[in-house]
């Protein structure tokens, strides 16, 4: 989920999604508009200043990795100017995303049964067989109603043309939805005025949906649904979430070393006893999750859980082997894959993808290393990738090196020029870059919820928007017809 | 051939564990080649079995020992009947269609890709290989009947290290014990399955038991390992890379994969301080009339 530009020597000009030309904002921000000219930027340092206060005060924060071993913790960067998104654009996202989400479940089924997609040469087997997250331990394991993302946070970006692209696919633990509420509480005190002006849709019901879908997989029926959010704990950089969640839901928050399962059971260790648990929304990743039977260096995880899950008597959100989904790798193939499944063309197009086990690819992305991003296929969070426009003689041939030795591990993409929205900075409006996370529960149905998380490129010209490579974040709303 | 077969695993931990769960992969398959008359395994201390067919259509059994305990032991006794076969009596495929005969193969049932293309550090690529061994990399002539590339391969790996006891450690890396020139049955069986797959032909890991009449290894009777290849118009012929024979019916075969860690006869996980322990096993195989 990141993305790379050259700054100053852009070909096209990257969409903005505030303005219509140099003057004129494009209808839905008109209102807005008005009022920040009438007030003035003294009314909207007020503003960001209240925001800031307000950040301070709910303590919601992000931790940041490298600069220090442990992390630092930092207040979570909001711009106050919301992004808009009319309702005619909201159709063709909702539908796209539902689309998608529905035939990657199918495609998951699939790859756990019988395969049909490899048999009949759709995807090459050797996609699957060398996928890091291809987890041969669940082959066999039907989760209830055949659904393994319950929760997915999919990155749209805005091309040139404006056209919404994804960019990629969340599935394991996607992160962030916390951060699209309090952006809200957040915006609806500091512009309190503007959201029955504009209708804007809730999202802050976000908890809820994702309780009752937790609830509605309990293998004791929702009368009997205890529910826990797995953590890694408090070293996590979406701790804040964890806590956040949990008690938004209503739910215990638990480390694995809190629970064990006997015979088949799980069990939350309480002061009262042994206190059965029939749902585990966990945030950590499969290879942390049993030490039974993935990594048994693992202490993050609960021994016997993948165990218990084949015997049916817990649910773990969202389902071991999700990841092999939304690998990089897999990631050209997903129009395929929604013809494939659904016998329907993708409502929501790809970015243009090579792949490196691609010989004519490979020798074209080698040829154009500085147009072009490369991304190793299973890392996230702007790790483990080449910015081409960015980069240096030696880390280009650092990356040729990498390629050639693992191509499977490997993709690159044409850089892409995410759409542009005016952001008050330091007492300025400036154009910055932005992408957008919308989140899908998939429960009794699939459910977009209207909004996501809109990150900025905090940095000049910058085209990275993730929180821990200096990014931000704005309030998303999504208008009513 | 009816064998008994007893196998005892002692796990004893200087200070004690609790919340222990283990898998077992211990007891014999029921496939073409031999038959399953009796089973069952006991524990101390004693727990309550579930089990299940893993991805490689092996049987775990599995249990877990919540109190606190220093000591494990887990119990297999089995009666197996061995088949006399002919590995030799089938309908060959041509030398020129035996690799199409794979290809479908593979096409037809997909997790058969797992045994061409699994890379780990037990079973490296061709290229790490080459790198380690002193002498000449065997190739498999296009012309020649697979069977006869891999009974040439079956001699050709005694050649590149001896028989060592407790050479190497389970699941230490197969380019290290050829370096060291030496190894135990795993990495004899490991080097064969290499081979095997960088000319694209099927190859997995077995464990199991060799009557201990036919072991030349001499030593106390543990676990045995060698390596199954697909052979055009067979199906899965049997290896042993450490004896340089195919396997036969003084084989017991217990559980498959695509190399020794996907086999491992005992897994666990416990809460408590680990000090590395090691497994004291006793295996006794008796020909019964």
């Amino acid at each position: 989920m990141n993305n790379v530009g050259i700054p100053g020597s852009k070909p096209r000009t990257p969409y903005h999604e505030f303005y219509a030309d140099d003057f004129t904002p494009r209808d839905h921000y008109r209102l807005l508009w008005d009022h920040i000219k009438a007030t003035g930027n003294s009314a909207l340092e007020a503003k960001a200043h209240e925001s800031q206060l307000a950040l301070q005060a709910e303590g919601v924060t992000f931790t940041v990795y490298g600069e220090s071993e442990e992390g630092i913790e930092r207040i979570w960067p909001f711009d106050l100017i919301p992004r808009i998104i009319t309702a005619a654009e909201w159709v063709k996202i909702e539908s796209g995303l539902k689309q998608r989400v529905r035939a990657l479940n199918l495609f998951l089924g699939d790859l756990y049964g019988e395969q049909r997609i490899i048999k009949d040469g759709v995807i090459p087997p050797e996609l699957i067989y060398q996928g890091r997250d291809f987890r041969r331990e669940i082959v066999g394991i039907v989760p209830p109603r055949g659904i393994y993302t319950h929760v997915s946070g999919i990155d749209i970006i805005r091309d040139e043309k404006g056209e919404f692209l994804i960019l990629e696919d969340n599935l394991r633990t996607p992160s962030g939805v916390s951060y699209m509420i309090e952006n809200r509480v957040i915006e609806r005190r500091i512009l309190p005025e503007f959201f029955n002006k504009y209708r804007v849709r809730r999202v802050e019901h976000y908890p809820s949906l994702l309780l009752a879908a937790l609830r509605a997989l309990s293998p004791r029926g929702t009368a009997h649904a205890d529910i826990v959010l797995l953590t890694p704990g408090i070293y996590n950089s979406a701790y804040f979430e964890h806590t956040f969640l949990a008690k938004e839901m209503g739910v215990e928050l638990a480390e694995g070393r809190d629970m064990v399962v006997v015979n088949d059971i799980v069990y939350l260790k309480t002061t009262t006893g042994l206190q059965r648990v029939d749902v585990i929304y966990r945030r950590i990743d499969d290879d942390f999750l049993d030490p039974l039977v993935f990594r048994s260096d693992s202490s993050l995880g609960i021994a016997g859980v993948i165990n218990a899950w084949r015997a049916g008597n817990v649910a773990i959100v969202n389902a071991p082997g999700s990841g092999i989904a939304d690998d990089k790798a897999v990631y050209p193939y997903v129009p395929d894959i929604i013809r494939y499944y659904l016998g329907q063309e993708p409502i929501l197009n790809n970015v243009p993808t090579f792949q490196m086990t691609n010989e004519t690819d490979r020798e074209y992305v080698f040829d154009n290393m500085e147009r072009m991003v490369i991304k190793a296929v299973s890392e996230s969070g702007g790790y483990g990738m080449l910015m081409g426009p960015s980069s240096t003689p030696a880390s280009r041939k650092e990356f040729m090196a990498l390629v050639q030795e693992n191509p499977r591990n490997y993709i690159a993409q044409p850089v892409v020029y995410l759409s542009r929205h005016v952001c008050y900075m330091d007492g300025e409006l400036e154009a910055r870059h932005l992408d957008l996370r919308p989140y899908v529960i998939y429960g009794e149905d699939i459910e977009v919820v209207p909004g996501g998380l809109t990150r900025v490129a905090l940095r000049k010209g910058s085209l990275v928007v993730n929180s821990s490579q200096g990014g931000g974040s704005k309030d998303t709303w999504v208008l009513a017809e | 051939m009816r064998y008994l077969i007893e196998h005892e695993t002692v796990l004893e931990y200087p200070r004690t564990v609790r919340e222990h769960h283990i898998e077992l992969r211990l007891a014999p398959r029921t496939d073409g080649h031999q038959q399953v008359i009796s089973c069952s395994i006991e524990t101390e201390p004693s727990a309550e079995f579930a089990s299940y067919q893993d991805y490689f259509g092996n049987r775990v059994d599995y249990f877990c020992i919540i109190q606190p305990h220093n000591r494990l032991v887990t119990r297999l006794k089995s009666e197996v009947e061995t088949l006399k076969e002919n590995p030799f009596s089938f309908e060959p495929v041509p030398p020129s269609g035996e690799h199409e005969w794979l290809r479908e193969a593979i096409r037809r049932a997909p997790p058969m890709n797992d045994f061409v293309l699994h890379r780990s550090l037990l079973t490296p690529s061709a290229m790490k290989l080459a790198e380690a061994i002193t002498c000449a990399f065997p190739r498999q002539d296009k012309d020649q009947p697979l069977l006869e590339s891999l009974l040439e391969l079956l001699a050709w790996v005694p050649k590149v290290f001896e028989y060592r006891t407790g050479s190497t450690e389970v699941h230490g890396s197969l380019v290290s014990a050829v370096r060291q020139g030496g190894g135990v049955c795993q990495d004899f069986a490991h080097l064969f399955i290499t081979v095997a797959r960088s000319w694209s032909i099927p190859a997995r890991y077995v464990m199991g038991y060799l009557d201990p009449g036919i072991s030349q290894v001499g030593e106390k009777l543990a676990t045995h390992a060698w390596a199954e290849a697909l052979v055009p118009g067979a199906g899965w012929i049997g290896f042993d890379a450490t004896h340089n024979l195919l396997t036969n019916d003084h084989y017991v075969a217990v559980a498959v994969g695509r190399d020794s860690y996907d086999a491992a006869p005992q897994r666990g996980s416990f809460k408590g301080e680990s000090s590395g322990e090691q497994p004291a096993v006793t295996v006794t195989m008796q020909e019964q009339q």
